[in-house]
């Protein structure tokens, strides 16, 4: 049993934000860096179905300067048994899509039974490497995963749709599953585990063919502060009656 | 981060007579235990504030002369030169931070037992004190008043010599001012008693001639209780008080206001128990809207939303502050600063003010370990130097209150990785469910600082939920180990009056339960009538015998003690809590012992009874408070079973317990534990505290040899 699971290192905001010259990122001293938590969680189902099995090999893939190794080295605190960094300096700033060419190439060097990874990172929230992945790699791909149960040559999956609902699927394997958070309880690092952790190897590649990028940052800024909100009172068909005012005007212009 | 401009008006100056305070945070006179015997340990704690951001710090109570001796409680002294010696240390120590100094000048008539003297305190009239038990003042002549007048006098002079910037005539807590000025006090029927103007005319002219004498160089402060809610027998707002401010007005700088007199003055220093922030404001500004010198007053203000309210509604010019100032000397400044969730906010416990009450011991906070340290052991509550052996990782078992403060302090001193284990799934300990007893909610504070200041620090990390045994605490990779598991109260009866268990205590029967059944665990219980056994005599009994008889029940508290909690006396929480219990109908059952627990009754004999006759409670369920007990089972565990030797050849070079893990206490001093030992985590023998300076005459014998 072997399963890749993807993984990315998050920056989270603190009380302050300043972004970088060119306006496109947010200046890295205003930023604590960790785990993506979903990615804690896809680290977690990959560890259990590993050990469930009895034997195999968890292999954790980021995409990411040195720093990411950071991460990469939690998810190997817990368990994982090697990790693969991807990067290039073409890589900075790069887009899920362009993410996903790089995660393809080592993926498929890698022949995993199984590919994990978070449903979204909470830094960048586009929730779209995982499903890019399984594209490229031409897999199968069930997102948003609240459960997860291996068969042969299949899983059985349940995926969180809106309103609560729970869709069961089951799908050949190997395919890409997006993880999502409670699936499972991700279990916590003892400082022994972080100190073997350390030691444990992680391979720098270099990445393939990226591509065009499909999208890029243009510009990161606070959003102005609207103004001349108007309070709309009365009874329901005097506010109607305001309303049409609002949009039949608001069409014209 | 930047101050929010909301704040900005507490950092405007503002002028007390010939001085300028250069914001609007003023620590109140109060008591620490160091007076002017502990010079050094009084300047360097009085110092923290205004290094702080306080623009004005006081002394505490301090005595003009030896007819003023409080002995056992410990005031400052402003006696002879000596004394404006030791004072003007502190005063030095002040100025060098920008802050002004002030000395609450005192004369305690009956109040001041002179156990040290053996003075006679003069008074308006010979009644013995209401506070302090047998002791008689002899009534003031002519001669007398002329006299006492003469020592403010003096004492204001030592105290501009000792480098004071603000002196003041202190009457709150019926001290000599107010006695004269409150009928309670004052039975006189000459010029010095009777109607307003006499009985203001001692205080009026004690001003006048401490005014003429130092007033051109220090500011003349006045503090005034507005009410001591007594009625008539009291000072009263209207009648006496704002009366008092407009016929003074002149000749006083600045009015310090609050209320109580001194035998309740838990109304005045509030506890969280009862009162909510700026409880005073009400009187405040009542002298406010009469006077037109600035008027300060304290509040246990820690919000600094509520301080610019009190300003901007009227009600105060200046912000005062006592307890939260011992909590955090650093408060103007974290404000000024912005750093608001770095804000160690007092819980309003009074555990300070117990060590006043007790009679002389330094004070001690409950949420700040190194108040009262900062000289004798050179603590800072904000400076934390990196330890020695900071390449080490450090394993915290037990998230209570000294594990999240030894994991805190820990991380502050750069220990490369502190991990804080917690069986439950969250931080606090005891005081996850303490803080839901009737009152307490504020104690929450204790957990919601450290919490915060845990989560900042990206050396520490927090693992809930996560129950370690023997064998894991081994394997886990630390080379420190802190066991810090807490305690429990005894399930058995155990207690420290008969030193045993109590024939048929068995708290895993339903109808019996401890503090932790009840809170924690969710125990129902059982019937209408339920027996508190307290031989604990702090909060527990009676906060748990308010909660249940607030909830219906029928409650007898039994202790085999004279009064219910008599450590509450000492916090100032007894009166209202005596109150409360009364108006619940909770039955009082002193000097009783059980002797025997059987379903259905409770058989207690009188402490002093020869023949130990029993006496029958019917009851439906008994509450065990007799003592708790350290949870110590798995550090018994790894120091006897698994042994020291085993635990360092897995690396392990430290291993220590801390908090009630090692004996159960006040959370003040759980806390302390757990700061102490991080703070000393790489000396020689962290088990064992380092010694601290000690503030004493020491004798050269050669010179002395006879």
């Amino acid at each position: 049993m072997k399963i890749v699971v993807c993984v990315k290192q998050v920056g989270a905001l603190g009380d302050e934000v300043e972004f970088t010259d060119d306006e496109r990122d947010v200046d890295p001293d205003y930023l604590d860096y960790a785990l993506n938590e979903w990615d804690s969680y896809a680290t977690e189902e990959a560890l259990k179905l590993r050990d469930a099995a009895g034997d195999g090999e968890v292999v954790a893939v980021t995409v990411g300067e040195e720093d990411a190794e950071d991460a990469m080295r939690r998810a190997l605190a817990m368990g994982a048994d090697r990790g693969v960094r991807i990067w290039s300096d073409e890589l900075v700033g790069a887009d899920p899509i362009t993410v996903a060419r790089a995660l393809a190439d080592v993926v498929r060097s890698e022949s995993p039974d199984l590919v994990l990874s978070g449903v979204q990172s909470s830094d960048a929230v586009q929730a779209a490497t995982g499903t890019a992945l399984a594209e490229l790699l031409g897999l199968p791909r069930v997102a948003v995963v609240t459960k997860l149960e291996l068969g042969n040559g299949t899983a059985t999956v349940h995926r969180e749709l809106e309103g609560g609902l729970i869709d069961v699927v089951e799908v050949d394997t190997p395919a890409v599953l997006t993880i999502q958070t409670g699936i499972n309880e991700p279990r916590y690092a003892t400082l022994r585990a972080i100190k073997q952790a350390e030691q444990k190897e992680i391979e720098l590649r270099e990445p393939g063919d990226l591509g065009t990028p499909a999208s890029r940052v243009r510009r990161m800024f606070v959003p102005p502060k609207g103004e001349g909100a108007e309070m709309l009172d009365g009874d329901a068909s005097a506010v109607a009656q305001r309303i049409k005012e609002l949009v039949d005007e608001r069409m014209k212009s | 981060m930047a101050r929010d401009p909301r704040h900005d008006i507490l950092f405007e100056p503002i002028q007390i007579g010939p001085k300028t305070m250069k914001n609007r945070f003023y620590q109140i006179p109060h008591c620490n235990g160091f007076g002017s015997e502990k010079p050094m340990s009084q300047a360097y704690f009085r110092a923290m504030k205004a290094e702080g951001g306080y623009a004005a710090v006081c002394t505490e109570y301090c005595s003009i002369h030896p007819e003023s001796d409080d002995t056992h409680r410990v005031s400052a002294r402003l006696w002879d030169d000596d004394d404006i010696k030791n004072l003007g240390f502190m005063c030095d120590m002040l100025h060098e931070h920008g802050a002004l100094a002030a000395a609450e000048l005192w004369y305690g008539g009956p109040h001041a037992p002179c156990m040290e003297t053996r003075c006679v305190p003069r008074a308006p009239s010979q009644i013995p004190s209401d506070f302090e038990h047998l002791t008689y003042p002899k009534e003031m002549d002519k001669d007398d008043i002329r006299m006492v007048q003469g020592f403010y006098v003096e004492a204001a002079k030592r105290a501009r010599e000792a480098g004071f910037d603000i002196v003041y005539v202190y009457g709150s807590h019926s001290y000599l001012p107010q006695q004269f000025l409150t009928p309670y006090y004052n039975r006189r029927t000459d010029e010095y008693g009777g109607s307003f103007e006499n009985r203001a005319r001692f205080w009026r002219e004690t001003i006048e001639q401490v005014r003429d004498a130092v007033g051109d160089d220090c500011a003349i402060a006045v503090r005034m209780s507005t009410d001591m809610f007594m009625g008539e027998a009291g000072t009263q707002l209207e009648r006496d008080c704002l009366p008092f401010v407009e016929m003074c007005d002149e000749i006083v700088d600045v009015w310090d206001i609050n209320v109580s007199g001194i035998s309740e003055w838990g109304e005045d220093a509030t506890p969280s128990r009862f009162y909510e922030s700026g409880r005073m404001l009400p009187w405040q500004k009542a002298v406010k809207s009469v006077a037109k010198k600035p008027v300060l007053g304290v509040g246990r203000f820690t919000n600094p939303d509520l301080m610019v309210e009190a300003i901007e509604s009227g009600s105060l010019d200046i912000i005062a502050t006592c307890r939260p100032s011992i909590s955090d000397p650093w408060l103007p400044r974290k404000i000024d600063e912005g750093r608001l969730d770095d804000i160690r906010e007092c819980i309003g416990c009074n555990i300070c003010i117990s060590r006043w009450e007790i009679g002389g011991p330094p004070l001690i906070c409950t949420q700040n370990a190194t108040a009262g340290e900062e000289y004798r052991r050179g603590w800072h509550p904000e400076k934390f130097e990196e330890a020695e052996n900071a390449d080490n990782d450090v394993l915290v078992v037990g998230a209570g209150p000294a594990g999240m403060e030894c994991a805190m302090v820990l991380g502050k001193r750069g220990m490369r990785r502190v991990h804080l284990v917690e069986a439950k799934d969250d931080m606090g300990g005891i005081m996850r469910w303490i803080p839901q007893l009737p009152g307490l909610g504020e104690w929450a504070r204790v957990v919601n600082y450290r919490k915060i200041q845990i989560d900042k620090l990206k050396n520490v990390e927090f693992i809930p939920s996560t129950e370690l045994d023997a064998a894991g605490v081994k394997e886990y990779g630390a080379e420190i180990v802190v066991v810090a598991t807490g305690g429990y109260w005894a399930t058995d009866g155990l207690n420290g009056c008969t030193h045993d268990t109590i024939p048929g205590a068995d708290s895993s029967l339903p109808w019996q339960l401890t503090p932790e059944q009840i809170m924690d665990e969710g125990k129902e219980v059982p019937g209408e009538r339920v027996v508190i056994l307290d031989n604990d005599g702090y909060y527990m009994g009676v906060s748990l015998a308010e909660k249940l008889a607030s909830e219906g029940k029928k409650v007898t508290l039994m202790t085999h003690l004279g009064h219910i909690a008599p450590y509450m006396h000492f916090t100032l929480e007894a009166p209202n809590q005596h109150r409360i219990l009364h108006r619940l109908g909770v039955e009082i059952v002193t000097y009783h012992m059980p002797t025997k627990f059987e379903e259905g009754r409770v058989l207690a004999s009188h402490v002093y009874d020869e023949h130990g006759h029993e006496h029958e409670f019917e009851t439906d369920a008994v509450v065990l408070v007799t003592q708790r007990r350290s949870n110590e089972a798995l550090y018994r565990e790894l120091k006897d079973t698994v042994g020291l030797d085993a635990l360092t050849s897995e690396g392990i070079s430290g291993f220590y317990r801390i908090g009630d893990c090692e004996a159960p206490r006040l959370t003040a001093d759980a806390i302390f534990s757990g700061h102490r030992l991080a703070r000393e985590i790489d000396t020689d023998n962290p088990e064992v505290p380092l010694p601290f300076k000690r503030e004493r005459r020491v004798v050269e014998r050669e010179a002395l040899a006879v």
